[in-house]
């Protein structure tokens, strides 16, 4: 009773000294945003997107949101990234291809610059200068030098590794060259990473302590939380690794039977969507032996773990603003920066014995006992087979312009969503649409030059209306979206999709789909419907022209032809000879051999 | 099917105890060396969904020894068989037993513990004339329990364990030891091993065994009760996926009065087991 007595006043007097005049208070304060972004996670591996992983955090968010079922990233990790902090087309933001697969004959050339260049400007630059606080947690891969990193392009708070991809538990890189990964802490590279650190659990405990330390001035905040997770390797504590045992003995083939049937339960898919076709190099996985199955069927099992560890820890964040008080005030925008992952990487980068880079594998990267899988030193990923299940119903998986490389499951929730609650749109929507959709909701504006540079037009369209409930897409007919990356092209008018693919992914022609009978991409339609073939085409040259693509004379996909076996369609239960039985004969015509 | 194994353990003992009785029966100023191998075969198997084994061991080889007993001077180099042994252990606490090639991939012991029984049979050379023998003319066998803990990953190179053999040995009387009753009282072991993977095929253990009780009497002449510990380390090689070798070593430490057990060994132990298992994993591997 004393204390309370003596507390009382002081404690009156400090919200006295403390509180603000009324008149200051902004009427509505303007809500925060924060964009979860997943490395390749892929277009089902959301519980509320038919997946079995479970997802109950990211599912929350469904609920509360809308689900967005015809959303597009870009194919790989950098343009996509470009585009979402930019709004601007990757052949004008710096990634009109990926650093590391830049062609000879794109070397020097605009747009080219394999980091985001600084003829753009960034969201965060943009709703910093409008009163956001913004903040910067997990994978950046546009740029390592000073005047490249997040601190240097418009985000006041950051924790962030500047590579692509590397350990989850160490600062170990991919490469002899590159042994090391680079991380930044609020604009200073480190030396080394905090007691403790597993990227995943790291970030969120980082972008939590950046919120609370910037909240008491009242601002909104923007932060940016492009996890790692679930790039390969698959690195996970223990706790998370043997959660789903045996589970995917069953084989990607009934996986994505299971997730289809469930997309349709959600309305995710049409009643009469159908499965891609299996990739024809991937094999029936009742055909494989009861080993071969267990340790397939274990890099399913972490890649599953891994998901659900995303999915703790995205429920960590939200539990805090919850827990302050922001929650109710915040726009979250969650999905995956491109396809799920089916390339081997690591054998993409270190698979030829004798060289450089098989020498730091095998001194960096070989702790690759399966029930080592998951530790450091340990360098596992699921493969096409399993990519394709991330991808159901679609085919193909990242890098491919297929709609497993470039289709993703987008959750949008927050005040600014007035549709109904659990809601899903179909409506055409891009990454690069986020940018406009942010600056309107913020009140910022896009100016026409930015540190001295005339900036280039945002390709993107506000979703404001469609979130309001007063449009279906943000998009009409007419508009179109367009894609080049390795040599690949697409691009979608309507529900028409032109695409033209390296062989033997693709025909090194054009080929024509009709995305809404067919998502799965089965049928080509350019031999019977040249005319739309011929109009799409125009539209393509007329965007080549327009933001300079340059087609690579180099491309990583380009000895794929002799490397993968001959392509014959998967026909399920072609050739029967895989399906037959043993014979037994009646036992009444069976005998033993007569002497 | 089931895992089958042939060990093949030589043993080189010495001390103020016959190394065949499992007794330890202290006769002070006595002197033994013996040289022995065991050989036999164990068949691992499910039973009741439970990892089970049951062996068979039995012992040949010479012991020396140079013995005063009741005012007589025994000086006897013996040779032969000894008590073969009957051994049969089920696991009851830890993972299922290993059916196919997915479990045997997926297998980590966790936390496991066991419960094994052996039972030695008395038809081993015995010489009712001499207290230097290889068979020990009695009924004994023990009930124990064995206990594994996994530390850590179950990683090749990096596995970690903490293993404890709680037991009790229970033996008959020899009604003719140098024409005299021998009784024994139960006598109760503790082993304890810490072993650690060096590297992927090879690893190595602190060993610790205490042994209590065991008082012999022979003909109302009571002996001493033992209180011993020895402390010893193993080496352990796995030559390839059916053939392991282990070294070890092993020494009492307090025994420095008269009537304390004293005795080391060299122990070397080659197992050579197979299992269709791993003949089809060795195939899958050579047909990647």
């Amino acid at each position: 009773m004393k204390i309370n007595r003596l507390i009382l006043p002081v404690f009156l007097m400090v919200q006295v000294v403390s509180a603000k005049p009324p008149s200051l208070e902004p009427k509505v304060k303007r809500p925060n945003i924060v964009i979860i972004l997943a490395d390749d996670m892929g277009y089902s591996d959301m519980g509320m997107f038919g997946s079995e992983i479970k997802t109950p955090n990211m599912d929350a968010l469904a609920t509360a949101g809308t689900r967005f079922t015809n959303y597009y990233t870009h194919a790989s990790c950098s343009p996509s990234r470009a585009m979402l902090l930019s709004g601007v087309d990757p052949h004008h933001n710096g990634l009109g291809n990926m650093d590391e697969w830049t062609a000879p004959n794109q070397i020097g050339k605009d747009g080219y610059e394999g980091h985001l260049n600084d003829k753009v400007a960034t969201i965060p630059e943009l709703l910093k200068e409008t009163g956001y606080h913004t903040y910067m947690v997990g994978k950046w891969h546009l740029g390592k030098s000073p005047e490249k990193i997040p601190a240097a392009r418009g985000f006041e708070r950051d924790f962030s590794l500047l590579d692509g991809m590397g350990s989850y538990w160490d600062m170990t890189n991919m490469t002899a060259k590159v042994p090391n990964s680079l991380f930044t802490e609020d604009g200073k590279y480190l030396t080394k990473l905090p007691k403790n650190y597993y990227a995943t659990e790291t970030y969120t405990d980082k972008l939590i302590k950046f919120i609370d330390e910037g909240k008491s001035d009242g601002k909104p905040f923007f932060a940016y939380v492009a996890h790692q997770a679930p790039h390969d390797p698959y690195h996970l504590p223990k706790d998370w690794r043997d959660r789903h045992v045996g589970k995917y003995d069953t084989g990607w083939d009934h996986q994505r039977v299971e997730r289809l049937k469930k997309q349709k339960q959600l309305g995710i898919a049409p009643e009469s969507a159908t499965l891609a076709e299996r990739m024809w190099f991937v094999p029936e996985y009742s055909l494989l032996a009861p080993a071969a199955k267990a340790v397939i069927g274990r890099k399913m099992e972490l890649y599953a773990g891994l998901v659900e560890n995303l999915d703790f820890h995205i429920g960590r964040l939200v539990e805090h603003l919850k827990k302050i008080g922001e929650y109710e005030n915040t726009i979250f925008i969650v999905f995956g920066d491109n396809g799920a992952e089916g390339n081997d990487l690591g054998a993409m980068i270190a698979g030829n014995p004798g060289t450089r880079d098989f020498l730091f594998f095998a001194a960096k990267w070989s702790n690759n006992h399966p029930n080592a899988w998951g530790e450091p030193g340990s360098y596992v990923g699921y493969g096409p087979g399993w990519a394709q299940v991330s991808m159901t119903p679609f085919s193909q998986y990242k890098g491919w312009l297929g709609e497993g490389g470039i289709r993703n499951a987008l959750i949008v929730s927050g005040p600014v969503n007035k549709r109904a609650r659990g809601g899903i749109n179909n409506g055409l929507m891009s990454i690069a649409d986020i940018m406009p959709t942010l600056l309107e909701v913020s009140g910022a504006t896009y100016p026409k030059e930015h540190n001295g540079h005339k900036l280039p037009p945002l390709i993107g369209k506000s979703w404001t209306q469609v979130l309001a409930g007063e449009a279906e897409s943000p998009r009409s007919k007419q508009d179109y979206l367009a894609w080049e990356l390795f040599g690949n092209r697409a691009l979608i008018q309507g529900e028409w999709k032109l695409r033209w693919e390296i062989k033997p992914f693709g025909k090194s022609d054009w080929e024509l789909f009709n995305l809404a009978s067919d998502p799965a991409e089965l049928n080509d339609l350019a031999s019977t419907q040249s005319k739309k073939v011929q109009e799409l085409v125009s539209l393509w040259d007329k965007y080549v022209r327009d933001y300079k693509v340059i087609l690579p004379s180099r491309s990583p996909f380009e000895g794929l032809f002799d490397v993968l076996p001959p392509r014959f369609p998967v026909t399920i239960g072609y050739p029967p000879l895989s399906s037959k039985e043993q014979y037994v004969p009646p036992k009444n015509l069976m005998t033993t051999p007569k002497k | 099917m089931g895992t089958n194994a042939i060990p093949l353990i030589h043993t080189s003992m010495g001390g103020n105890a016959n190394p065949m009785d499992p007794s330890h029966n202290v006769l002070p100023g006595s002197n033994f060396e013996s040289e022995t191998t065991m050989a036999g075969y164990a068949k691992l198997l499910p039973l009741f969904n439970r990892a089970a084994m049951v062996s068979a061991l039995v012992p040949m080889g010479r012991i020396t020894g140079d013995v005063s007993l009741n005012g007589l001077d025994y000086k006897k180099t013996t040779r032969g068989y000894g008590d073969p042994m009957l051994q049969f252990g089920m696991n009851v606490i830890g993972p299922k037993p290993i059916m196919n090639i997915p479990d045997m991939l997926r297998y980590k012991p966790g936390f496991s513990a066991d419960i094994i029984g052996t039972l030695a049979i008395p038809v081993g050379n015995y010489d009712n004339t001499s207290p230097i023998n290889i068979g020990q003319n009695r009924w004994y066998g023990r009930i124990g329990t064995p206990i594994v803990w996994q530390f850590g990953n179950w990683v090749p190179g990096e596995r970690t364990t903490l293993e404890f053999l709680p037991a009790v040995w229970l033996f008959g009387d020899n009604d003719d030891f140098v024409g005299k009753t021998m009784e024994t009282e139960p006598m109760y072991q503790l082993e304890a091993h810490l072993t650690r993977d060096f590297m992927e095929r090879s690893w190595g253990s602190l060993d610790v065994t205490s042994y209590t009780g065991g008082k012999a009497t022979i003909d109302d002449v009571e002996g001493k009760a033992l209180n011993n510990l020895g402390v010893g380390g193993t080496l352990g090689y796995q030559v390839n996926e059916n053939m392991q070798l282990t070294a070890s070593y092993s020494s009492t430490v307090n025994d420095n009065d008269s009537e304390d057990l004293k005795m080391d060994s060299f122990r070397v132990t080659l197992t050579y087991g197979w299992h269709s298992l791993v003949e089809g994993m060795r195939r899958l591997k050579s047909a990647e």
